[in-house]
């Protein structure tokens, strides 16, 4: 079976997903390892295939395993003389340079506390060191990271999240936008910052969002439409 | 007391073959990582999975692999009588250390050094083949988790009673004084990862035992296979990535 067939077969722990070729390149990412000839998934999920051809398996996880190059939001534990502590909801707590902040210099240090929350990208993920952060994008540019102020945060799963991140727009997100003024960051370690004008719109997204998880789309707009129609 | 009939029924009317009632519910906690509730027959045990995360005790920290902590735990409700058991009776302690053995074979360790992976395993009702319900529990809870395995890795105890090898004994079974012989298998692997026997059996009975035993695994991995992917398809179908149909 080669690869482009076997997109979208859900799969189980220890389940043989496909023959490795005998030519060509095969790169497994998250879920997936070989053994004995064969890729082999070690958790249960859907196998799935990113826009770069690297074959990963997306299943339903609360706890997050820091990827490089994932969008997370993190809580600052802990200030120190060179960076900061962060919890990003992963088996251990992440480091954020000082200096990985737009127009950040030894001058010039974030005005940043603990238990502020920031939006940063995952720079280094290797499994036998601290995750490291950063809040700025490759060309230094702040890019949409960095502190964020005021609003709330909602705890969703890995799937959720790497819903809400996708593309095309989630149907929920597409659907509450009609109606509702309101600002999200979403993190793949299924943290997600809302904020809006009021705290009662708030909470109606974040309900909103946690119940659209298990739902179809035409679900997902009908509930919103109730939602929206009973607000006025 | 008679445990087989002359017609081959057991007491609670199964074959000597056959298994009980399975039944597997996933992510039934919301606030552990990973849960599962196992019901074989009337044994029914729930697991509940955090992790993986930093460890707790810095003098068990391994520097190559993850560290797997393991607590069984018997309701005060479970058995017939109520009867209220401490943390640290010795039938939990050896039983955990057993569990954590299992489960430390079935996780890939290697991928996540240096953090820890904490099973608390809980008997609800007890009825025979308690530990081997609640590894079958674990390894679905660590599924739900996402914790990697190297296999479905299920469990069951077999006998022999009345000259006749029996499978999955319940409580007045395994009280009849015959050797239990309680079986783990990884079922892709064919390797077999816990074998532990009470009371005396002959050598070639013996086998006859195991291998009703290995049966008896891989048709619960296939049934706790078919819960996990069911448990997965849901999200899939509702996200559509996956049709019904296939």
């Amino acid at each position: 079976m080669s690869a482009a067939a076997a997109i979208g077969k859900v799969v189980g722990p220890g389940d043989k997903v496909l023959e490795i070729p005998a030519q060509g390149t095969l790169r497994l990412s998250a879920g997936l390892t070989t053994q004995e000839g064969a890729v082999v998934s070690t958790k249960g999920g859907v196998l799935k295939a990113t826009r770069t051809g690297q074959l990963y398996l997306e299943g339903r996880q609360k706890r997050y395993i820091p990827v490089e190059g994932d969008v997370v939001v993190g809580t600052i534990v802990d200030k120190h003389v060179e960076n900061f502590t962060v919890d990003i909801g992963g088996p251990f707590n992440a480091v954020l340079p000082q200096l990985s902040f737009e127009g950040a210099t030894r001058r010039n240090r974030p005005n940043l506390h603990q238990g502020d929350l920031v939006y940063a990208r995952v720079v280094q993920a290797h499994r036998d060191t601290d995750p490291v952060l950063s809040c700025v994008d490759a060309a230094g540019r702040a890019a949409g990271f960095g502190h964020l102020k005021g609003g709330m945060v909602l705890t969703v799963s890995s799937s959720l999240a790497r819903q809400l991140l996708g593309s095309p727009t989630a149907p929920v997100l597409e659907a509450l936008g009609s109606g509702l003024q309101f600002e999200m960051a979403a993190g793949l370690n299924g943290r997600v910052w809302l904020s809006a004008s009021t705290a009662a719109t708030c909470v109606l997204v974040a309900n909103a969002i946690a119940e659209s998880e298990f739902k179809t789309p035409q679900q997902v707009r009908t509930m919103v439409a109730r939602v929206l129609s009973r607000i006025g | 007391m008679e445990y087989v009939s002359p017609e081959g029924l057991r007491v609670d009317g199964r074959r000597p073959r056959e298994l009980r009632r399975i039944n597997c519910q996933l992510d039934v906690l919301s606030s552990a990582d990973g849960s599962a509730i196992f019901e074989m027959g009337n044994t029914k045990v729930l697991a509940a999975v955090f992790g993986p995360h930093a460890v707790t005790k810095r003098s068990d920290l391994k520097e190559d692999a993850a560290v797997v902590v393991c607590e069984y735990s018997m309701a005060a409700f479970s058995t017939g009588e109520r009867r209220r058991r401490g943390k640290g009776d010795r039938r939990s302690t050896e039983l955990s250390m057993v569990i954590r053995n299992t489960l430390e074979q079935a996780i890939l360790t290697e991928l996540m050094p240096r953090s820890q992976i904490d099973v608390y395993v809980q008997v609800l009702q007890a009825d025979g083949g308690t530990r081997c319900a609640a590894i079958n529990a674990a390894v679905l809870a660590l599924s739900a988790a996402g914790v990697p395995l190297r296999d479905l890795v299920a469990s069951v105890a077999a006998g022999h009673l009345d000259g006749t090898p029996l499978l999955d004994l319940n409580f007045a079974e395994d009280s009849g004084g015959g050797p239990d012989l309680a079986v783990a298998l990884a079922p892709r692997l064919g390797q077999l990862v816990l074998v532990q026997m009470d009371s005396r059996l002959p050598v070639d009975t013996f086998q006859a035992v195991l291998d009703l035993a290995r049966d008896g695994c891989r048709t619960i991995s296939g049934v706790m296979r078919e819960a996990l992917l069911e448990h997965t398809k849901r999200l899939a179908v509702a996200r559509g990535m996956v049709t019904t149909s296939s």
